[in-house]
């Protein structure tokens, strides 16, 4: 079967589905993400500022360093008061981060959509930590030329431990540890909203998939497809719901801490 | 907290209530903070409601309003939320007696919005809600009886109220020896101060009045206070009354038209009168309005006066509104290190300062409220009484948080720049035994300066 403007045939497994749908994922995504920016310029009300303080005299140097102060007081104050839940909350990000973007099957994806993403090709790193072993320890070096550079030249030696296999290892963990916390909240009565299940859950899972996947788990064609083709599935589900869900904070992050930033700083000129 | 409210609901006054503060109240940034939050509860490490229970934890007192948000503003939230308990149109009565719960367990002291990683100011959210306790008549009598006696201005035909603050100027008199300038137009500062000072730090308000007349400023005291502590309305959840307030201050000082507007307490009155009363109206002030430490500071760097200093060990407490709320952080620390060279930071300080549990929501210290009811004659019934004990349990697990504070840094004075501030902590410090004493800085200052 052939899905309108699709590329390719789908019936045989989830894969050409998978691929088929990416391009209606992301026209979801902005048009999700359109719709929650409009309501923010819709509501928006110009702020009338008192005025710029006479006897606090904020220089520019200091506005600069509290922007950095700003983006970095809820993680210091976290590691001294909650240090076990934000060790691993920072963790899970720095994590997530360097897998989605980073692991070099995922950026032939984005560049295959988005081009000038290869720029960021030297910064790969592999799928499992025998490149790194064998650069490391046999000195071997590839084999054939080819026009990009391989995953261990920048790394080197660290992808022993920097690569795909060992970050999904920390993921799983962290993740599940998130999901424990989430059903400890659960029996301590506190809110929980279904936002923090679909999310994690998904994360979950789709980690898992691509994990499963990657490591031909079973062995062989046909379930590497399928596996590949449902963790790309869920992958879509997650970016085509994130504008709708807790998943728009990696966005909203920036806007939120230039807010404070901006309130604190700017208007009230905090000295 | 809660028991005194319930059997007064008015379950049709609360949905027109709810209606009106939600439709009419969401700008850009409440709705960035109600839609924006990843439910981390990082803010539980700020809070000083926490160690109380974690059910007063900012996310989850916020979520309420979240609830009441998504029902009115999302798809999701209108129908599958509905379903499995994410949105609510309106409140059953054991959730109309949680969120009234809820919003005396706040201070509003921005903590949450400093340490949240998406910047999110729980203390908005919650005001909304108080909000809609008190359109809908759920504020406690005690705390609605004073705050009207303001609103309407009536409190300077109480006896005590006028008894205190003639008194204070008498005191002023005295100490200086001479007449003190009243009303007195177009001076260099104008020194505010509120009925609730003249009672609870009489001593504070002659020290300034001795400082400005050593230093020979051209300054003016007001012959009859603005406000019990106002607007007190604000911290009830009374926009509308609020404004009134605020609009008499701001007639008085445009009439007055002083250089600055100086304020020895940096409670939520020094973010009130310094911003939110020239945003509400529109007006951009030509005086400034400035905390004491403020000016104070600025002198002290332009050399008008010298701070005699000490070995003593001291500290100092960060009043939420004077400093997250209002940006005031090294004016005092100007002073603080001026005056010893044994000034120590708190562990918890600046932006991260842990409150004292009172303050802008929290409404001061029950026996504070209870002494101004007998001032006033308002009689407190049994279930009053019982809320205002019941106010004690948060002040005791917070208060531990800053005495274990102080303790670690072994300040023998606490200095700090609020009435609260110094009441809540004293509390702490008393209850927990610990050896040290809690003052206004002015305290410490009037007679450590010599003019130049």
């Amino acid at each position: 079967m052939q899905i309108p403007f699709g590329l390719y045939p789908v019936g045989l497994n989830l894969y050409p589905l998978a691929l088929d749908l990416f391009i209606p994922t992301i026209f979801i995504f902005f048009a999700g993400a359109s719709y929650r920016v409009t309501r923010y310029f819709v509501t928006y009300n110009k702020p009338f500022i008192v005025y710029t303080t006479q006897v606090r005299g904020i220089t520019q140097g200091e506005k600069i360093k509290e922007l950095f102060n700003t983006f970095a007081n809820s993680s210091k104050v976290g590691i001294k008061r909650k240090p076990a839940t934000t060790a691993v909350g920072l963790l899970m990000h720095i994590v997530l981060i360097l897998i989605i973007f980073l692991l070099a099957q995922h950026m032939i994806f984005w560049a295959y959509y988005i081009p000038p993403y290869q720029i960021l090709f030297p910064l790969a790193i592999p799928e499992s930590s025998a490149d790194g072993q064998l650069a490391f320890f046999r000195g071997s070096t590839p084999y054939t030329s080819t026009p990009y550079p391989f995953v261990h030249d920048i790394w080197g030696p660290l992808t022993i431990i920097l690569n795909g296999q060992y970050l999904t290892y920390l993921l799983i963990i962290f993740l599940a540890i998130y999901l424990a916390h989430k059903f400890s909240v659960v029996v301590e009565r506190l809110s929980i909203r279904a936002g923090d299940w679909w999310f994690f859950v998904l994360l979950f899972v789709d980690v898992v998939l691509g994990f499963l996947a990657t490591s031909h788990i079973p062995n062989n064609v046909y379930w590497y497809d399928n596996l590949l083709g449902a963790h790309i599935l869920v992958a879509e589900i997650i970016i085509a719901t994130l504008p709708f869900t807790r998943g728009f904070h990696m966005f909203e992050f920036y806007l939120g801490k230039l807010r404070e930033w901006y309130f604190m700083i700017m208007r009230r000129g905090m000295k | 907290m809660t028991q005194v409210i319930t059997e007064q609901i008015n379950m049709e006054a609360l949905k027109k209530a709810i209606d009106d503060v939600f439709y009419n109240q969401i700008d850009s940034t409440i709705l960035y903070y109600l839609q924006s939050c990843v439910n981390c509860k990082a803010c539980e490490a700020a809070c000083p409601f926490t160690p109380t229970s974690l059910k007063y934890s900012p996310v989850n007192k916020a979520e309420v309003a979240r609830q009441l948000y998504r029902y009115r503003f999302t798809v999701w939230g209108r129908t599958i939320g509905r379903a499995i308990g994410g949105s609510k149109k309106y409140l059953k009565l054991d959730e109309v007696e949680t969120m009234v719960d809820y919003v005396w367990h706040c201070t509003n002291c921005g903590a949450c919005m400093f340490v949240c990683p998406m910047g999110i100011d729980s203390g908005a959210l919650i005001d909304l809600l108080r909000q809609v306790a008190f359109k809908a008549g759920l504020v406690p009598s005690i705390y609605k009886e004073i705050e009207q006696l303001e609103v309407s201005g009536k409190y300077w035909e109480v006896k005590a109220f006028r008894d205190a603050w003639e008194g204070l100027i008498s005191k002023m008199k005295s100490q200086l020896g001479k007449d003190i300038p009243l009303d007195k137009k177009s001076s260099e500062v104008l020194f505010y101060a509120s009925i609730y000072e003249a009672l609870v730090y009489p001593d504070v308000l002659v020290k300034v009045a001795k400082i400005l007349d050593t230093l020979k400023v051209d300054w003016t005291f007001m012959s009859k206070p603005l406000g019990i502590r106002p607007p007190l309305a604000l911290i009830l959840g009374d926009k509308e009354g609020a404004a009134e307030v605020m609009k008499r201050i701001l007639d008085y000082f445009t009439e007055m038209s002083p250089k600055y507007v100086m304020l020895t307490s940096g409670g939520f009155e020094y973010p009130a009168l310094r911003y939110m009363m020239h945003e509400i109206f529109e007006i951009k002030p030509k005086y400034e309005v400035v905390h004491v430490t403020e000016l104070l500071a600025k002198w002290y760097e332009m050399k008008r006066f010298t701070i005699e200093s000490t070995d003593e060990l001291i500290t100092w407490h960060d009043p939420c509104q004077l400093g997250r709320r209002g940006g005031v952080f090294e004016a005092p620390r100007v002073l603080m290190r001026a005056l010893s060279k044994n000034f120590k930071e708190l562990p918890s300080h600046g932006v991260n300062s842990i409150c004292c549990s009172r303050g802008g929501g929290g409404c001061g210290l029950p026996t504070m409220i209870e002494d101004m009811a007998k001032l006033i004659g308002i009689t407190i019934d049994e279930k009053s009484k019982k809320f205002l004990d019941s106010t004690i349990v948060p002040l005791i697990n917070a208060g531990k948080l800053k005495v274990d504070e102080i303790n670690k840094v072994k300040a023998s004075e606490v200095l700090t720049g609020c009435p609260v501030c110094i009441e809540s902590i004293s509390f702490a410090v008393n209850y927990y035994h610990a050896n040290t004493q809690v003052k206004h800085i002015v305290d410490l200052l009037a007679d450590r300066i010599k003019k130049v």
